[in-house]
C-alpha cells in the first residue's frame, strides 16, 4: 500500500520531494524509510539535478567551481564529486576580518556562499560575531550557526530558518516514531519537557540547537526547558579561544589582542564560571523534584550524557525520567575515556528503555538515526558518498566499501548541499537490513579520521564547548585586562 | 610485511637477534628491529673512566679516522648505505633521487678540512685537545679544557645529513654517544657506525658509540636510560610533542640541549621588481627555498613577505611574483624538489577552500598536487600558516616591515632575505623578535654545519668546560690571610 503511494507521487511531483520531503513521506518515517531504493535513486538524480541549477545560479562559489571545472549539469550521481566542498569553504575567510570588525565583508564573502541576496544586510557599528549573526537574524532569512575550531577560525555556516524547522519536525518525527507502525496524533505532537544539559543558549553551532528545540518541542514554553548552565556562551569569546589555541601553538601568546568589549566583560565572565557549581546543583535539584517521572527529551553527546549520569548517580540519582522520554545522543569518543557500561550507567541514571544515537554533521540537514541493528540509515534526501580518503574520488556503489563519507543533501536550500566529512564509514550497499528499513545505511564504529590517525583535530567537538570556555575564561584571568 | 631490519650497533658490535617488529610512519609497511629492553643495560658506558682511551687519541688521529669513514661512505660502493637508501625508500616521505642523493652527500662532511673548520671554529682545536691557559687580573692562572660528554641524541629524520652531523660531532668532542635512530631514517646513523666498524674496528671511536631504535616515549627504556648515572645530556632535535616528552627526563645531572621545532620565513624588499631579470632571479631563489627536500625541513620558505606595497600596483605586483615562483618551482631539478609523495590533505583543502575565496587570495597551482602558490591579497598570512607543506607557500604583500617583525616570534628560525641592504638592515632588529639565522634569499635550506644553530652553539653545549686554577698565595690574596675590608 506505501509502496504504491509513493510510485504515484514519484511521477507527480519531484518538487515536493525535494522542497517538502515531510509533506511528500506523509510525516511518516515508516514511508521515508519504505520506498524503493530505484524509485528513491530516480528522485534523488532528479532533485539533485534540479537542485545544482538552482544553487548554480544562487551561489556564487559553487557557480565558479563549476565553472572552472567545466560542469554543467549533473546526471549521475558520481558528477557531484568534483564539487563537494570541504569543511574549510566555509572558513575560507580572513580571520583578520574579525579582528578588525569588518562584517561588511564578512557578509560579502558570506553572500557568496549562500543562495540569499545579503547585499542590503546593515553591519554599520557592529561589535562582533553574535552582533553580526543577530543582525542576519533580523534581516535575511538565515539563522546562521558556527562552530569552533583550533586554527584561529570559526566555520560559519549560512543555514536558514526554514531549514530549522524542519529539522525540529525530522526530530520529533525520528524520535517519537517506530519504523513499521504509521504515526499517530500523540507522535506527531509529543508533550515533553526538554532536557538540555548544556549552555541554555549560544550561536555556537549545537548551541543554536538549543533555541530550536523550544521553538519545535516546547512551543517557546521557557518553563519546559531545563538546562544546564542558565547562561549564553559568548561567540565572539570561544572565537577567543580559537585564537588563543592558535597562538599558543605558534608561540605568540604574548602577542594575543583581546577585543576591548570582550575584556569589559571579563569581571561577568568569571562570575559566570564561578557559578557553574551551584548551577549544577540547582539542574539537578530541578530534575529531580520538577521532572521525576515525567516523559522528557533529552539530548547530548556521549561524553556530556555520561557526566551527567555520573554526577548524578554520585548525589544518588538514578531512574529520573518516565521510561518512554526520548533520550538522543552520538558524537565522537575522541580524547574521551568511558568506561565500557557507560550507556549502562545513562539508563541506570535516565531510567529509559531505549537511548537513541544519530549521526550526521552540521553542514548536513539532519541526523540518520540508528536501527535496532546499530546501523545509521540514510534520510531519503540524503545521497550518501564513500570516497577514497586521500583522493576523493567515489568508491563503486556496491558491495562493502569503507572510506571518507560525503553526501550530496538535496533539503539543504541556503547552501550547497554537496559536503565531504572528516569521518571513515562503511556502507554495504547490497545491504537489506534485517531491521526492515529499506535505505542504505552507515555500519556502526563510525571514526573521524584525525581521530584513527591520533593527530590533533582542527576541530573543538561539542563535547568540549565547557572545558574550552573555561580555558578562555582562565586565560584573561591571567592577563591584566 | 617486514620490509626492513633496523640493527642494533653496540660499540662496535652488530646485533639483530630479539627481533620485535614496529609500524613504519608511511603506509601499512613494518620493521623489525632488536628488543631494546633486553639490551639497555648494555647501552650505556659501564663506567665514566671508561672514556679514558679517547684522551689518548691525538686530534690528528681523530681526523684520519673521519676521512678513512667518509672516504668508505661512498654510496656506489658502500652496501651499508645502499641498505640504509632501501629502508628509507619505506620510511621516508621524500622522493627515490632525492633520497639517493642525500647519501652521496654525506661522505665529503667527514673530509679532513671540513672537520677541523667544524672543530675549530665551534669550539677550538687547543681547547679540545689541551688546557688553554688565561691569567685573570687577581693574578690566578685559569686553564680551561673542553671534555665530552655521556650524550643521547634524538635525531630528526628529515635527512640523513643529521645522523651524519651528530656522530661528526660527538667524535670531534671526544664524547660516548647513544643514537636512538629516527623511525623516518632508520638505517642512515647505523650504516655510519658500521662503516666505522669496518674502517676503525676496535677503536676508541667506534666503541664509545651505539645505534639503536626504539619507539620514543617506550618509557621501560627510556626510564632505565636516561639517568644522569648513564648520560649527562640528552641532544633532542624533532617535534614539540617528542621535545616535551624529554623534558620529563631532565634533572640535576642530566642536560637537555634541545633543537626544536622552528618555522622559517622570507622577506622579499621593493629592489626585487627593478627589473624582469631581477624579478625573475628573485622568484627562483625564494622557489628554491620552498622547494628544496620537498619542504620538510625547518629552514625551508613558507609565508614569504613582500614589501610590494598593498595598493593596486603592490597587489599586482605581488601576484606576478607568484607566478614566477610557481613556474619556478616547478622548474626545479627532481633531485632537488619534486611534487610531494604524501601531501596534507587538510591542507589542500584550506588551499581549495582560498581558491574560491578570491576576494582575498589568489592560489596560483595546486591542481595536480604538484604544490602552490597562494597569494594573499592584502596584508595578511593565511590562517592555516602553520601547516604549510609539500610546496605550498603564501606571498604576504605588506606596506612596510612593521608587519613583518610582527610575524617572527621565538618557533622563527631562518629568515631568507633579499636583497643584502635589506639584510643589514633588518639583523640588529629581527633577533630581537626571536629570528635565528638571517640568510640570503636562496640559501635557506643550505645550511653551514660551522655556525651556531637555532641560537645557541651545539657543540660547545655537548662539552663540558672544566677550569683547573692555580693560585699562588703570593699573588693572589688566600681567604685565610683575609683581613676586614
Amino acid at each position: 500500500m506505501t509502496r504504491m503511494t509513493v510510485t504515484e507521487k514519484t511521477a507527480r511531483s519531484v518538487t515536493e520531494f525535494m522542497d517538502d520531503p515531510i509533506s511528500f513521506f506523509g510525516q511518516s518515517y515508516t514511508q521515508m524509510h519504505s520506498i524503493s531504493r530505484a524509485e528513491l535513486q530516480a528522485l534523488q538524480r532528479q532533485a539533485m539535478g534540479i537542485r545544482f541549477q538552482q544553487h548554480r545560479e544562487s551561489i556564487e562559489m559553487l557557480r565558479k567551481l563549476a565553472d572552472r571545472l567545466g560542469i554543467t549539469a549533473l546526471n549521475d550521481f558520481n558528477d557531484v564529486v568534483p564539487l563537494f566542498f570541504s569543511h574549510t569553504a566555509f572558513k575560507s575567510y580572513p580571520a583578520a576580518l574579525v579582528d578588525k570588525k569588518r562584517f561588511d565583508l564578512m557578509t560579502k564573502w558570506l553572500d557568496k556562499l549562500t543562495s540569499y541576496d545579503l547585499s542590503d544586510v546593515d553591519t554599520a557599528g557592529c561589535t562582533g560575531i553574535d552582533d553580526w549573526i543577530d543582525r542576519l537574524d533580523e534581516q535575511t532569512p538565515l539563522e546562521v550557526i558556527t562552530s569552533s575550531g583550533t586554527t584561529g577560525t570559526i566555520s560559519i555556516l549560512p543555514k536558514d530558518k526554514c531549514g530549522a524547522r524542519d529539522g525540529m519536525t525530522l526530530w520529533k518525527i525520528c524520535l517519537f516514531q517506530t519504523f513499521g507502525q504509521e504515526p499517530t496524533e500523540r507522535e506527531l505532537n509529543p508533550s515533553v519537557d526538554v532536557v538540555w544539559p548544556n549552555f541554555a543558549n549560544g550561536k555556537l553551532g549545537h548551541l543554536r540547537i538549543a533555541n530550536m528545540i523550544k521553538g519545535g518541542f516546547t512551543g517557546g514554553d521557557e518553563s519546559k526547558f531545563h538546562a544546564l548552565y542558565p547562561f549564553a556562551v559568548d561567540t565572539d569569546l570561544m572565537f577567543l579561544a580559537s585564537k588563543m589555541r592558535a597562538a599558543a601553538s605558534r608561540g605568540e601568546l604574548d602577542r594575543l589582542q583581546i577585543d576591548p568589549a570582550l575584556a569589559a566583560r571579563k569581571d561577568e565572565f568569571i562570575a559566570m564560571q564561578a557559578r557553574q557549581p551551584q548551577d549544577m546543583d540547582a539542574f539537578f535539584s530541578r530534575i529531580t523534584e520538577q521532572l521525576r517521572g515525567k516523559r522528557v527529551f533529552m539530548l547530548g553527546t556521549y561524553h556530556l550524557m555520561y557526566d551527567i549520569a555520573k554526577a548524578g548517580l554520585d548525589r544518588g540519582v538514578r531512574n529520573v525520567f518516565a521510561a518512554d522520554s526520548a533520550i538522543l545522543t552520538g558524537g565522537g569518543m575522541k580524547g574521551v575515556a568511558l568506561p565500557d557500561d557507560f550507556m549502562d550507567i545513562i539508563k541506570d541514571f535516565l531510567g529509559v528503555d531505549r537511548i537513541q544515537v544519530g549521526y550526521g554533521f552540521s553542514e548536513s540537514s539532519t541526523f540518520h538515526w540508528g536501527c535496532s541493528e546499530g546501523r545509521y540509515h540514510v534520510a531519503p534526501w540524503v545521497i550518501p558518498f564513500v570516497l577514497d580518503p586521500e583522493t576523493s574520488e567515489p568508491l563503486p556503489r556496491t558491495g562493502v566499501q569503507t572510506g571518507r563519507a560525503a553526501v550530496y543533501d538535496i533539503l539543504l536550500r541556503a547552501h550547497w548541499g554537496g559536503v565531504i566529512s572528516g569521518d571513515e564509514v562503511t556502507i554495504n550497499w547490497d545491504l537489506q537490513c534485517p531491521c526492515g528499513q529499506a535505505s542504505v545505511a552507515f555500519e556502526p564504529g563510525i571514526m573521524r579520521y584525525s581521530e584513527k590517525q591520533g593527530v590533533e583535530d582542527d576541530r573543538i567537538t561539542c563535547a568540549a564547548t565547557h572545558e574550552v570556555h573555561n580555558e578562555v575564561v582562565d586565560f584573561m584571568k591571567g592577563v591584566d585586562l | 610485511m617486514i620490509a626492513y631490519t633496523v640493527p642494533l650497533f653496540l660499540r662496535g658490535r652488530v646485533v639483530t637477534e630479539d627481533l620485535v617488529p614496529f609500524d613504519t610512519r608511511v603506509g601499512a609497511a613494518q620493521f623489525q628491529a632488536p628488543d631494546i629492553s633486553k639490551y639497555v643495560e648494555q647501552l650505556p658506558l659501564k663506567s665514566p673512566a671508561a672514556m679514558r682511551d679517547l684522551y689518548e687519541l691525538s686530534f690528528g688521529e681523530i681526523l684520519d679516522v673521519l676521512q678513512a669513514l667518509g672516504n668508505a661512505l661512498d654510496f656506489d660502493t658502500n652496501t651499508h648505505l645502499q641498505e640504509a637508501y632501501e629502508a628509507s625508500l619505506v620510511a621516508n616521505v621524500l622522493p627515490a633521487e632525492m633520497l639517493q642523493n642525500s647519501y652521496r652527500v654525506l661522505g665529503p662532511l667527514f673530509s679532513r678540512d671540513n672537520v677541523t673548520e667544524i672543530a675549530d671554529t665551534q669550539v677550538g682545536l687547543d681547547y679540545l685537545n689541551g688546557w688553554v691557559p688565561h691569567k685573570l687580573r687577581d693574578g690566578r692562572e685559569l686553564r680551561v679544557r673542553a671534555f665530552g660528554s655521556r650524550v643521547l641524541h634524538i635525531p630528526a629524520g628529515n635527512g640523513g645529513l643529521v645522523s651524519a652531523v651528530t656522530i661528526l660531532r660527538s667524535v670531534i668532542t671526544r664524547s660516548d654517544v647513544i643514537i636512538k635512530a629516527p623511525s623516518n631514517d632508520p638505517l642512515t646513523a647505523v650504516a655510519i657506525a658500521r662503516t666505522l666498524a669496518d674502517v676503525a674496528p676496535n677503536h676508541p671511536i667506534t666503541k664509545h658509540l651505539a645505534v639503536g631504535y626504539w619507539k620514543g616515549g617506550d618509557l621501560a627504556v627510556e626510564e632505565t636510560l636516561y639517568q644522569p648515572q648513564h648520560i649527562e645530556k640528552i641532544v633532542a632535535w624533532g617535534g614539540l610533542a617528542s621535545v616535551k616528552h624529554v623534558t620529563r627526563y631532565i634533572q640535576p645531572g642530566l642536560e637537555l640541549i634541545a633543537l626544536d621545532p622552528k618555522r622559517s620565513a622570507t622577506i622579499i624588499g621593493h629592489q626585487a621588481f627593478g627589473d624582469e631579470a631581477t624579478t625573475r632571479e628573485v622568484a627562483r631563489r625564494a622557489a628554491t627555498d620552498i622547494g628544496v627536500a620537498n619542504q620538510e625541513g625547518c629552514a625551508n620558505a613558507r609565508v614569504i613577505y613582500v614589501l610590494s606595497g598593498t595598493d593596486a600596483d603592490g597587489i599586482a605586483k605581488a601576484n606576478r611574483l607568484g607566478e614566477l615562483i610557481y613556474q619556478e618551482l616547478m622548474a626545479l631539478p627532481a633531485v632537488v624538489s619534486t611534487p610531494p609523495r604524501y601531501p596534507n590533505r587538510e591542507l589542500l583543502d584550506h588551499v581549495e577552500a582560498s581558491r574560491m575565496t578570491e576576494d582575498f587570495y589568489r592560489v596560483i597551482g595546486g591542481e595536480h598536487r604538484e604544490g602552490a602558490i597562494v597569494v594573499s591579497q592584502f596584508d595578511e598570512a593565511v590562517d592555516y600558516s602553520p601547516m604549510l607543506s609539500g610546496r605550498v607557500a603564501n606571498i604576504v604583500p605588506v606596506d612596510n616591515i612593521d608587519k613583518v617583525t610582527a610575524a617572527v616570534n621565538a618557533y622563527t628560525q631562518t629568515i631568507g632575505i633579499y636583497p643584502e641592504s635589506l639584510k643589514r638592515r633588518l639583523r640588529d632588529t629581527l633577533p630581537l623578535f626571536g629570528a635565528q639565522r638571517l640568510t640570503s634569499l636562496g640559501y635557506a635550506c643550505n645550511v653551514a654545519i660551522a655556525a651556531p644553530q637555532d641560537a645557541i652553539e651545539p657543540i660547545r653545549r655537548m662539552c663540558k668546560w672544566v677550569v683547573d686554577e692555580e693560585c699562588d698565595a703570593s699573588v693572589v690574596i688566600p681567604l685565610w690571610k683575609l683581613t676586614p675590608a
